[in-house]
């Protein structure tokens, strides 16, 4: 497939639209300076589960290769957040559009995701959008929206790494053997006979029979690989991280975000929730690694990571961090952009907001996000 | 005829209560399966769609083979009778209760009290307001929720349906409740962790959430105002007519409705259904679990399921006999389509099989891909 090679003036210009109505855009287009740069893919992590920033940039020994990033990218310090659960708040990352969630809450948004805003207008196939989750079935729907403009045939398609890669699962798997290969003839015949019952394939289903079988040769691969070895308290997080990291560099798809949740751990206890934040640091690490490490990766692709909120500003009675106190310490987190054209080493002293992240992930690869409440973050280019 | 080894479905055994023994081989049918005649039409017949769905919709799986040809144009009045309120009803509810708290995987209660629940529901010593109390109160819905903050807002947002962000007040209470101190917690005094449970699920608003959520679970549509505000009163005044309620459900034009309509089947319906329709048993809780919570890893989780289904039949578990045995594909085909997807074959539909069968790289499992992998397996 053609991948659409974004320069800067490609960026605004596609966005055009949208930006024309955007104050935003009106305030920071005076000061940009041509320069060329080519973004054609954009990782998303929301490094989430709720981490302030005092145990991350605070701390900078606790996280070495997101200091790495900023160094190289631009450190957005007051990012504003709201605790609207986790589901929620990490929803809005995803929307722009910052509305309450039920904690356990298992159902769609109504607001579209950004998945969907970059699928519809770029006509993307669903193997080129992924989300690597490590929190389970409600993760799943951030992947599309209810919205009747939008919805499933715009989705993405999720990966929950714990779910799916873990030793358990993958005994079950063994215990059965392979799928057997089939024949060409066999196949054509199990083609046409799929084809001919009821209304043929399903309609506005995410994946097309073509992307769909993309994923399953993905799910036999992987199940093959170490991912449902990893242990440790960040484990379903590191699965996740490995997902998006083998899904990189195997299919260099257009958007990958990932779902973090284990530094919710926090709860129960502090060390824990710090041990879980420099892990995924080094498995944020990992994924750096493999896109400088790639050719195909290392120029083009744009990285930003974000927590949903932070956490309360004082231990709990049980030597955790809850998440309801309504501190700075809760609702100011920090945010990192790396990339193709990014400034390098700038500190963004000035408020954005979570919900930002969405836009701005949208117009980085020529898309917009009509219905987001939000904008894109400032001051990210050189 | 392709014979299916059976192995024993009584993994769940009381769900077997009364049902003849199964089939010694065969849960993919034999020939053409005519439906069970009456003397007498009966109202509601079990036609091969709505013995499907209704099967799923009371224990979250299709029938087993036995049961199949059992209750085949039979009336539906009467399997409500034989299986509302047993113990297999209230564990399929069990499961579909803790699955909505997320009580799953490593949070799933493993302490009597809550396996009991089954039990005490079908013996009638416990409602289903209690149980979900009992759910509640159980170590692992603490675990899941831990702390004031969390436990308390998700007591009152799935207990209640009540958006915290909206009564901040209230959720302060709760919290300091749950902490030990006194307090008036939606319109009652509280003063430890177990009341924020006993006040919420004893609140109108309880009736209310419960009622509406089950009404959609059972037919696939919000209730309408009227309907909601019937169902609850009638379960905050009395829980145990729960059962009753749902037998009005289950013998309903909008149950009539959702079968036409169809459901989407869940992933742990998705790993039941598979296994009944290939082996005539269930999967054990092990496979089961594992099987679902890699499917609930997916936004679109057809491809693990086409997977999952390619990998079991082509395991060896599922018995088939050789293809020139088969002496009528048509009619084995036709029988596959009313097992499987709960309907007749069209003529074009039987032509295509056909005539694909015919085919020497054709084989039996591949038409059995066809269908298991189908998108409208995945519905009910």
């Amino acid at each position: 497939m053609e991948t659409t090679r974004l320069d800067r003036r490609t960026f605004l210009g596609g966005a055009a639209a949208t930006l024309a109505l955007s104050p935003a855009f009106a305030a920071a287009a005076p000061g940009t300076r041509p320069q060329e740069r080519k973004i054609e893919r954009v990782v998303l992590v929301a490094f989430a589960g709720g981490v302030r920033t005092r145990e991350t940039f605070g701390t900078p020994g606790n996280v070495p290769n997101l200091v790495q990033l900023a160094k190289e990218g631009v450190l957005y310090k007051r990012v504003k957040s709201s605790n609207l659960g986790h589901y929620g708040a990490a929803m809005s990352l995803f929307t722009g559009v910052a509305e309450p969630r039920g904690i356990r809450e298992n159902a769609r948004g109504e607001e579209p995701t950004l998945f969907e805003y970059v699928r519809k207008e770029l006509g993307l196939a669903a193997s080129d959008v992924w989300i690597a989750t490590s929190g389970g079935a409600q993760q799943t729907n951030y992947s599309y929206s209810v919205h009747p403009d939008y919805g499933e045939r715009f989705g993405a398609n999720t990966v929950d790494g714990d779910g799916l890669f873990n030793a358990e699962f993958k005994s079950l798997l063994s215990s059965l053997g392979r799928p057997r290969e089939m024949e060409a003839r066999e196949s054509e015949l199990l083609a046409r006979m799929r084809a001919a019952v009821g209304a043929g394939e399903a309609r506005g289903a995410l994946n097309s029979a073509e992307s769909a079988s993309q994923v399953e040769r993905f799910i036999l691969e992987e199940l093959t690989g170490g991912a449902a070895e990893l242990r440790g308290p960040n484990a379903a997080d590191a699965k996740a991280l490995r997902v998006a990291r083998n899904l990189l560099v195997l299919f260099k798809p257009r958007l990958v975000a990932i779902a973090l949740q284990n530094a919710d751990i926090a709860h129960g206890s502090y060390n824990g929730y710090v041990d879980v934040v420099r892990q995924n640091d080094a498995a944020l690490g990992d994924l750096m690694k493999a896109i400088r490490s790639d050719p195909a990766l290392r120029d083009s692709t744009a990285v930003l990571v974000c927590p949903e909120f932070g956490r309360d500003a004082d231990l709990n009675s049980r030597r955790g961090l809850d998440h309801g106190d309504g501190s700075n310490d809760l609702e100011y987190v920090s945010a990192v952009a790396w990339g193709p054209g990014f400034a390098r080493d700038r500190v963004v002293e000035e408020d954005v907001r979570a919900v930002d992240v969405c836009p701005t992930v949208c117009e980085l690869l020529g898309a917009s996000a009509p219905r987001a409440k939000a904008k894109r973050l400032p001051k990210l280019f050189a | 005829m392709v014979g299916i080894s059976s192995g024993p479905n009584a993994k769940e055994s009381s769900d077997v209560r009364g049902a003849p023994a199964p089939a010694a081989a065969g849960a993919i049918p034999t020939q053409q399966d005519p439906p069970a005649q009456s003397e007498a039409q009966p109202a509601r017949p079990l036609t091969h769609g709505a013995l499907r769905s209704a099967y799923c919709d009371l224990l979250g799986r299709p029938p087993f083979e036995a049961e199949r040809s059992e209750w085949l144009g039979k009336a539906r009045h009467d399997l409500c009778d034989r299986w509302i309120g047993t113990e297999p009803f209230w564990a399929h509810w069990l499961e579909e209760q803790l699955y909505y708290f997320f009580l799953i995987d490593n949070f799933r209660p493993e302490g009597e009290r809550v396996l009991a629940i089954p039990r005490d529901l079908a013996a009638g010593v416990l409602d289903p307001r209690e149980a979900t109390q009992r759910i509640a109160l159980s170590p692992s819905f603490d675990q899941r929720n831990p702390g004031a903050d969390t436990f308390v807002t998700v007591v009152m947002e799935q207990f209640a349906g009540i958006t915290v962000q909206k009564h901040a007040r209230e959720l302060e209470i709760g919290k300091a409740i749950y902490d030990g101190a006194s307090g008036t917690f939606l319109g009652r005094t509280g003063k430890r962790q177990a009341d924020i449970v006993d006040i919420a699920v004893r609140h109108k608003a309880f009736a209310d959430t419960f009622i509406a959520r089950e009404h959609r679970r059972w037919l696939g549509v919000d209730a309408s105002p009227k309907e909601l505000a019937d169902g609850s009163r009638r379960f905050h005044a009395a829980p145990a007519e729960y059962t009753k309620i749902v037998r009005e459900w289950m013998l309903s034009e909008a149950w009539d409705r959702r079968a036409q309509r169809r459901l989407a089947v869940t992933n742990r319906q998705f790993a039941r259904s598979l296994y009944v329709d290939l082996l005539d048993r269930l999967p054990d809780e092990g496979e089961a679990r594992r099987l679902r919570s890699a499917l609930d890893g997916m936004s679109d989780a057809a491809p693990l399921r086409s997977i999952f289904a390619r990998m079991l039949i082509d395991s060896g578990a599922v018995k088939f006999s050789e293809k020139k045995a088969l002496s009528d594909p048509r009619a084995w085909i036709a029988g596959l389509f009313q097992k499987l997807l709960g309907r007749d074959a069209t003529d074009e539909e039987l032509d295509i099989f056909v005539t694909a069968f015919a085919d020497p790289a054709c084989r039996p499992q591949t038409v059995l891909y066809a269908l298991v992998t189908h998108p409208e397996y995945q519905l009910y």
